[in-house]
């Protein structure tokens, strides 16, 4: 299947749109995204959310993605873009709920998945989680037009809140659906599962060392 | 002659760049390998995908991920080699001078684990290592930053006296614990005996070898082979999103020690990152990877 012949979704999605998806399902995405990589970003996001107040840069309803960012830094507003790639979702694992809700966001994304407790809000508010390639830069930047807004200039590039215009991003694949379903929890349940026999199978190939 | 200040800062400073930008050879080969055997056609896809990123960034000279990783550098010291100017500072200057000119810029990743200060500088940065190895008139320069994706996964654990089965046991358990975090299909390193530090290093010495190679001791070879083999039947799959292309191979090496017995796991992404020169006495730099 080549890119060019894959469905392709225009963000933010609508809650609607979110939960018509499936994990397993591979998609192109355009229109508009917020990422950082920044752990202070999000602690700060979490202290703005549980106090009510509204973002520099709007996410409400929208897609928020775990993806570093490199552009060139103009005085007033983001240059031309360097480089993207994602960085591991897990890291954000108990920030994510808080966000997942009370931003009602309908997409987010990055690498590597969330838990279980991620899982359970974005089943609540219609969000799905897009698996992206990490170390797969180089063609993940060319789906990605402009950085268009930045906030948080106090911070690291890679750390603020970075607005993107996405063209093509991808492919991306969901690898958490609207309706509860993990790629990440079905493959680590069933690998475990799997432990027993694995542990068989390396016993029988081999006779093993004694004590002595 | 000697192996100069001037020599050291540039060749390292190289190193660092070109392995940003390109996957080993031996990865290229891999991929196309796995490719031949995976059925998932998402894992197909996936690989694919990740094959034809290497290649791209390859061509065009674009980093393989924004993730530039701590700069770090195992170097092996012939007793031949003669040395003139103050080597490990050459590395630090030639890191220095190469975060103020690369193109495109470094984003800032190096941080102190004290106060989360990022920049690009840092206590001990870059990271080396340094051993003596044989008669060689030369240094052998192995650069192989690592980035947080595939380095936050690596594990050792203390065992005391224990049987093959326990040692493969918790090497697997910690191989199960990353699941598919670490940007798969990844070079699993794994060292056991010494000490704590030494199966470490062992551990990350064993993800630097190429494909192919085998450990030379068959017994040890066996035991690369199984475990490469267990790990593909948890099923996590290239980026963790299933298949049966989780490592492209487990590299074991070892060392004796005392009855406690450390099991040391590391694990090196897809992208495989690594460069290797040697730099002679004569001056003369031979690109090895």
């Amino acid at each position: 299947m080549t890119s060019s012949s894959l469905p392709r979704l225009t963000l933010p999605l609508t809650p609607a749109a979110a939960r018509a998806l499936k994990v397993g399902d591979v998609v192109l995405l355009d229109g508009d995204a917020v990422a950082t990589v920044g752990m202070p970003t999000q602690k700060r996001m979490v202290s703005e959310v549980e106090a009510g107040r509204e973002l520099p840069l709007s996410l409400r309803d929208g897609a928020f993605f775990h993806m570093g960012v490199s552009y060139e830094d103009a005085d007033d507003r983001p240059g031309t873009v360097h480089y993207v790639n994602p960085t591991t979702s897990s890291r954000f694992n108990h920030l994510m709920p808080t966000l997942i809700r009370g931003l009602r966001l309908t997409a987010t994304g990055g690498k590597g998945g969330l838990s279980q407790e991620s899982v359970d809000a974005m089943r609540d508010v219609g969000c799905v989680y897009f698996s992206f390639v990490g170390g797969a830069s180089a063609l993940l930047s060319e789906g990605v037009e402009a950085v268009t807004d930045c906030a948080w200039r106090d911070l690291i590039m890679q750390f603020r809140l970075n607005r993107l215009r996405l063209d093509g991003f991808g492919p991306v694949i969901v690898a958490i659906d609207a309706n509860g379903n993990s790629i990440y929890e079905r493959l680590m349940t069933s690998a475990r599962e799997r432990m027993p026999e694995i542990m068989r199978s390396l016993r029988s190939s081999e006779n093993k060392n004694e004590t002595i | 002659m000697a192996i100069t200040y001037d020599l050291v800062k540039e060749v390292t400073a190289n190193l660092y760049d070109w392995s940003l930008r390109r996957i080993p050879e031996s990865s290229k080969a891999e991929f196309r390998k796995a490719l031949a055997t995976e059925t998932e056609p998402q894992a197909r896809q996936t690989l694919a995908f990740m094959l034809d990123s290497a290649e791209r960034a390859e061509t065009t000279g674009k980093f393989l991920c924004s993730d530039a990783g701590v700069p770090s550098y195992s170097i092996k010291i012939g007793s031949g080699a003669r040395m003139e100017g103050d080597i490990r500072q050459a590395i630090v200057d030639g890191f220095a001078e190469l975060t103020r000119t690369i193109q495109p810029p470094l984003l800032r990743f190096v941080t102190n684990p004290l106060t989360n200060e990022r920049s690009f500088h840092g206590k001990d940065m870059p990271l080396v290592s340094w051993d003596l190895v044989g008669e060689g008139d030369y240094l052998d320069i192995t650069c192989a930053p690592k980035a947080l994706g595939g380095g936050r996964w690596a594990a050792v654990e203390i065992l005391v006296s224990p049987s093959l089965d326990e040692i493969e046991r918790c090497i697997l358990e910690i191989v199960l614990r990353a699941g598919g975090q670490h940007c798969p299909p990844v070079v699993i390193g794994v060292g056991v005996g010494g000490t704590f530090d030494h199966a470490a290093k062992l551990s990350k010495d064993a993800t630097l070898r190429p494909f192919g190679e085998r450990n030379p001791e068959p017994m040890v070879a066996d035991m690369e082979e199984r475990l490469t083999r267990a790990v593909n039947q948890m099923g996590f799959g290239p980026m963790g999103v299933g298949g049966a292309t989780t490592t492209f191979g487990v590299h074991i090496e070892y060392a004796s020690g005392h009855g406690f017995t450390p099991v040391a796991v590391s694990f090196n992404c897809w992208i495989n990152r690594r460069t290797r020169a040697r730099i002679y006495n004569s001056g003369v730099v031979e690109r090895i990877e």
